[in-house]
């Protein structure tokens, strides 16, 4: 079952959900709003046209994100709770823009009690703000007993890339698909 | 918990769930199918500031249908308005869009509860794809909640047609 903006309120005041920095302004009825941190992983072709990392701060005026490019940015807060899983998702008021948040892997494991990592992805160039309110997190009782699987990213507090995936380089010969959907 | 699509009928049927129009062969198994309503939304600012009300333009869906191109993104509307003061709506593409490139609700697919109105979907093409009025494009889920309900008092309350942003309220309020 899904938590209502009561029961996150009352799971914190037990100390149940970490929630840090938390503002009762920012509970809704069935998830709390958390805010962008200000670091910001901005995905690149260096001059090889291999995929590499900048970390930046995003600005006080802003800045502006380019369609069509992965950035990493990271929740404000310190979320997590040891007894409820997590849902991690954008706010409708930018999806309605065309930024996109956690497109893909919206879940937080229970245990897991860090700024989270946020996939970020502009269909439209638009200009975000440091510490504006970007997604909604909510929280779901389990069922069955818990366990503590090993986990890979629930140490970082900042952006963090991706260890297993290995990214091609723009120029590289890859394999592609023909028209039957196999690879050549 | 999820309910089944039984469940759904059932609580639609008392009234603890609001769909409408209702039609009893857009249930599935475990969700309600929604309907591509007849207007969208598109941006027409070159950069969008989130401080800022973005400039817009809300179009009829042609007859023929909409062609979208790969990086296309608009905003849509359901044809159904959607809403329940005990479960909480959470909204999915269908899986016969995506499959097709078309990705139908993106960032934010949970509702608050208390909410009513027609959804805004966001539409986003991987592929080529002629889209149309009428087309089943979405779902539904309702899921169970825990602790006190306090409803929606929301800036998107009782939406009628593809709703743009309201972002630039909250740093009305903060300034």
């Amino acid at each position: 079952m899904i938590l209502t903006g009561d029961m996150i309120q009352q799971e914190i005041e037990s100390g149940i959900i970490t929630i840090s920095p938390f503002d009762p302004k920012q509970v809704n009825p069935n998830s709390y709003n958390y805010r962008l941190g200000k670091k910001l992983r901005i995905s690149h072709f260096d001059a090889r046209g291999e995929v590499v990392f900048e970390d930046i701060e995003i600005p006080e005026d802003g800045l502006v994100l380019e369609p069509q490019r992965l950035y990493l940015g990271h929740t404000l807060e310190v979320i997590g709770s040891s007894k409820y899983a997590t849902s991690l998702i954008g706010r409708s008021s930018l999806g309605r823009l065309g930024l996109f948040l956690q497109v893909s892997a919206n879940l937080g494991h229970t245990f897991s009690r860090h700024s989270w990592t946020l996939e970020i992805f502009a269909a439209k160039a638009i200009r975000v703000y440091p510490l504006m309110k970007i997604g909604q997190v909510s929280f779901w009782q389990n069922q069955g007993e818990l366990h503590r699987f090993p986990q890979r990213y629930a140490k970082f507090n900042s952006p963090m890339n991706s260890f297993g995936i290995p990214l091609a380089s723009r120029e590289s010969n890859l394999s592609t698909i023909n028209s039957n959907g196999v690879p050549v | 918990m999820i309910l089944t699509g039984l469940e759904i009928l059932k609580e639609h049927s008392v009234g603890k769930i609001k769909i409408s129009d209702f039609d009893e062969s857009k249930i599935t198994t475990n969700s309600y199918d929604l309907s591509l309503g007849n207007r969208y939304l598109r941006y027409t600012d070159e950069v969008i500031d989130v401080h800022k009300p973005a400039n817009y333009e809300i179009i009829e869906f042609p007859e023929s249908g909409l062609v979208l191109k790969p990086g296309d993104f608009i905003l849509a509307e359901t044809e159904e308005c959607i809403g329940s003061d005990h479960y909480v709506p959470l909204i999915h593409g269908r899986s016969g869009t995506a499959r097709a490139g078309l990705f139908a609700h993106i960032t934010a697919d949970l509702i608050d509860i208390g909410s009513y109105g027609k959804s805004t979907l966001q539409l986003y093409a991987t592929l080529p794809i002629r889209i149309y009025r009428g087309m089943r494009i979405a779902q539904v889920t309702f899921w169970k909640p825990v602790g006190a309900i306090s409803l929606y008092e929301g800036k998107y309350q009782g939406s009628d047609g593809p709703m743009p942003s309201f972002i630039y309220r909250d740093f009305e309020k903060e300034e």
